[in-house]
């Protein structure tokens, strides 16, 4: 097939005319034209694909298992981070350019010549050598017979063009002609799902973990000047206990200034502009006060409980604050959440409303010499070192994921045309008939008809059903030939 | 509401029976009879060589017809039981490993059975009936409280994406279903000559017709599995394994495709790619045994 080469790694042959960067440039050219190359590109990626998605399964260790000398292997199986590896790029950049080169830009002017300018003379021995034919004669004088027949084709909203070629009329006879464009929009789609993976990695962000405590207000960042605040919380839960709904009523706001209020629940996200807030989890904070000896405030806050879990009762959440300024590491554990569930872990027993404090020193020059703890109310105060600790309230916190991706219409454009050109491609395929009518030396005229249907089983129905239609439109009895199936 | 739960079930259990028979006379109408013949020379002394031989004869049509007609039966007792699933749950019965099982069922005898109208041959039946059988055993396989209609979690709750995500993934599930039984079907024809199988042409145009269908719902899985992921989890695409399995199969078809138009591969290699391609099929949608990630909860 035209376009077909093997990249080569001998040198130019410097004899001829193009100058060796010709070459090379031809040479790379031609590369990418390569519908071979195109597909050992898809098969490649798809592999690296497939390692990638198993990399998350127990299969490499079952090949370990069973196995043995694998091992090492398996090992780095697992090690790879596929998709951000370099093969991984350079194929998704290979089979870019080659989607541009092979699938778009070399295609584009053979298909719209095909559509525009279609070859109409054929040849006897195609129409003899096709898989399936038909042939008639008739009475009337082949220009006669000609005209009756375009003129049933385009009944059948065929496009017909004819040639006159001697004596004889050569007939091109197509439907559908544009469907095939549909590999355009279909192959620019995949490059902007490239381009959009690109523009999203290099232009957008994506926070994952912003906790925002009932009342407080975080910044976003990333120069969006954006902060936001949790105002209330909401949730409900079904008789098992697992979540039902949950909801965050938050308050966008500018440099300062508030500029939208809105509830967010899982499905249903806030967009400002292009940053996306999206609830993704929820949890119990605890609001501290601590102050030094001097009354200066070294935290005044809510601290999100667990993120952490105590290490004798993993039922009971838990947080962690270095205040190095004080020298001082601060553990708080909360009551435990799960009363029933192993209660012989729960050794603190506080009562909702408790915290168990325990301070660490921090650095050489801590006040402090050796951990010190301590169970405190809701509401009281008490002195580790030089800071003063304030257990003030308990307070509920959401974590949003806060995200901006300036490729999502990029994206969009991309699916409608990638959808679309495939519907396109496969709802509209060309169907595509020649012919040739001339004189049968009786003073009537001798029509032969085939498809451009080589081992297009459904295009050979198709043009079977044209003959029928045509027989019965013409009333001109068609005699049909058929080669046998060679499987 | 309970009823309507248990009379889903017994609509199933209806439903299964059904397909399973349809399953045993779908075999036994494209594999043939079984014939054996004695045959004895007699010689001078009484017969004296006594030999059998055994050869596969097409049946007559009436077996066809008949499995034609339980898979139907099979088809409407499924899709009852959907409705009335629906009905009880209050949206549509894609949420959980039960459900979607239970629609790709009923979806994929359907295709199944409009594919054998349009081409007029039934022996695909003999292949896409026991998978579909398998499928329903692995139905059953699953535990009860699965058939119990739960609430949704929040991410799942109530969005047309998904929706249309997960009834595209069993569309095109079931449409490369019958892709695959075609291209088995078509080795089997070219490797014994069966004569009473569709000519092997009819059958590799099948094959690609349905993966003209099979890709592009293919292709709107991916696309709306990323618009859901990117509303409810912010993320479009995460390379989570189940997304990465799909899209690896989409791929393989996307191989069969450029083999068959630009490189005009058509019969047995173009088959062994749907064999590849169903294979991946079947590694996607039981992907969650194997794989954890986001799509963990969808499953079991
Ligand atoms: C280097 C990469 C690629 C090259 C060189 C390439 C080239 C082509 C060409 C030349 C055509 C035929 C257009 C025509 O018939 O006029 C085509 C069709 C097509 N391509 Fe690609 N392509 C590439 C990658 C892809 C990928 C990654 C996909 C998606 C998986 C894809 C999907 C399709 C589809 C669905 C068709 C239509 C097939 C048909 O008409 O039956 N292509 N490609």
């Amino acid at each position: 097939m035209i376009g077909d080469v093997q990249p080569s790694a001998r040198p130019a042959p410097v004899a001829r005319q193009k100058s060796g960067f010709e070459w090379v440039v031809d040479r790379i050219w031609r590369f990418f034209c390569s519908v071979r190359v195109g597909i050992y590109e898809i098969i490649f990626l798809a592999l690296l694909v497939l390692i990638g998605a198993l990399r998350n399964s127990s299969v490499p260790q079952a090949l370990a298992d069973a196995v043995p000398a694998t091992k090492p292997l398996v090992e780095r199986w697992y090690a790879w981070d596929v998709y951000h590896s370099a093969i991984f790029m350079v194929t998704m950049t290979l089979l870019a350019i080659g989607i541009a080169i092979g699938g778009i830009i070399n295609r584009a002017p053979g298909l719209w010549a095909a559509i525009a300018h279609p070859t109409v003379t054929t040849t006897h021995g195609f129409l003899r050598g096709a898989d399936v034919a038909a042939n008639a004669t008739a009475a009337a004088a082949p220009a006669d017979l000609a005209e009756t027949v375009a003129g049933a084709f385009r009944d059948r909203r065929y496009r017909v063009l004819t040639a006159q070629v001697g004596e004889e009329t050569h007939l091109y006879a197509d439907r559908n002609r544009y469907g095939k464009l549909g590999t355009v929009p279909l192959h620019v789609a995949l490059i902007l799902v490239l381009v959009g993976g690109i523009v999203g990695a290099r232009w957008g962000f994506r926070d994952t973990d912003v906790m925002v405590p009932e009342g407080s207000v975080r910044e976003i960042g990333h120069d969006t000047g954006l902060s936001v605040r949790l105002n209330r919380f909401d949730e409900d839960y079904n008789e098992d206990g697992s979540a039902k709904t949950y909801r965050s009523n938050l308050t966008v706001l500018k440099d300062g200034q508030p500029v939208r209020d809105a509830a967010i629940t899982v499905n249903h996200p806030l967009t400002l502009g292009d940053v996306v807030f999206y609830q993704s989890g929820f949890g119990q904070a605890v609001t501290l006060d601590i102050k030094d000896a001097q009354g200066n405030v070294l935290y005044q806050d809510a601290l999100p409980l667990g993120e952490f879990r105590s290490k004798t009762n993993p039922d009971a959440p838990a947080a962690l604050l270095d205040l190095p300024a004080a020298g001082i590491s601060l553990t708080v554990i909360a009551p435990d959440d799960n009363p029933p569930n192993q209660p012989e872990l729960d050794t603190l027993h506080l009562a909702s409303g408790q915290m168990y404090l325990m301070v660490r020193p921090l650095g050489p020059d801590s006040p402090l010499k050796d951990p010190v703890a301590q169970v405190i109310d809701q509401g009281d105060a008490t002195t580790f070192g030089n800071a003063t600790v304030t257990f003030e309230r308990e307070r509920r916190f959401t974590v949003l994921q806060v995200a901006r991706n300036p490729a999502i219409p990029i994206f969009l454009a991309s699916a409608l045309m990638l959808t679309g050109g495939i519907l396109m491609v496969f709802a509209f395929p060309h169907r595509r008939i020649r012919g040739i009518i001339g004189p049968n030396g009786a003073g009537g005229s001798r029509l032969a008809l085939a498809p451009m249907a080589k081992r297009d089983w459904a295009g050979q129905r198709a043009f079977e059903e044209m003959v029928d239609r045509l027989e019965a439109d013409l009333g001109l009895p068609m005699e049909r030939s058929a080669r046998a199936e060679s499987a | 509401m309970q009823a309507l739960v248990m009379l889903s079930f017994y609509s199933f259990a209806a439903a299964s029976i059904a397909y399973v028979l349809s399953a045993i006379c779908y075999v036994v109408y494209a594999v043939g009879r079984v014939r054996v013949r004695r045959t004895s020379l007699a010689t001078g002394n009484g017969p004296a060589i006594v030999g059998t031989s055994a050869s596969l004869e097409p049946t007559g049509p009436a077996i066809g017809q008949f499995a034609t007609m339980l898979a139907w039966f099979g088809v409407v007792f499924q899709g009852i039981s959907l409705v009335l699933r629906t009905l009880a749950a209050g949206h549509p019965p894609l949420s959980n490993m039960y459900e979607f099982s239970s629609t790709f069922v009923f979806l994929v005898g359907l295709v199944y059975l409009l594919f054998e109208r349009h081409y007029g041959v039934r022996q695909l039946g003999a292949i896409v009936l026991p998978v579909t059988v398998a499928m329903i055993a692995y139905v059953w396989s699953l535990p009860a409280y699965l058939r119990e209609v739960n609430p949704l979690i929040p991410a799942l709750q109530n969005n047309p994406m998904m929706t249309f995500h997960v009834s595209m993934a069993i569309l095109a599930y079931s449409t490369f279903a019958v892709a695959f039984a075609a291209a088995v079907l078509y080795l089997v024809k070219v490797r014994w000559n069966v004569s009473w199988l569709p000519s092997a042409a009819l059958l590799d145009d099948l094959g690609f017709r349905a993966v003209t269908i099979g890709f592009p719902a293919m292709a709107l899985v991916l696309i709306l599995g990323s618009v859901w992921a990117y509303q409810a989890w912010g993320t479009y695409w995460s390379w989570d394994p189940k997304e990465a399995a799909a899209l690896f199969t989409w791929l393989i078809y996307g191989v069969y495709l450029h083999t068959r138009t630009l490189r005009g591969w058509r019969g047995s290699r173009s088959a062994i790619i749907l064999l590849v391609g169903f294979a991946a099929v079947v590694f996607t949608y039981y992907g969650n045994y194997v794989f954890g990630g986001l799509h963990a909860y969808g499953g079991v």
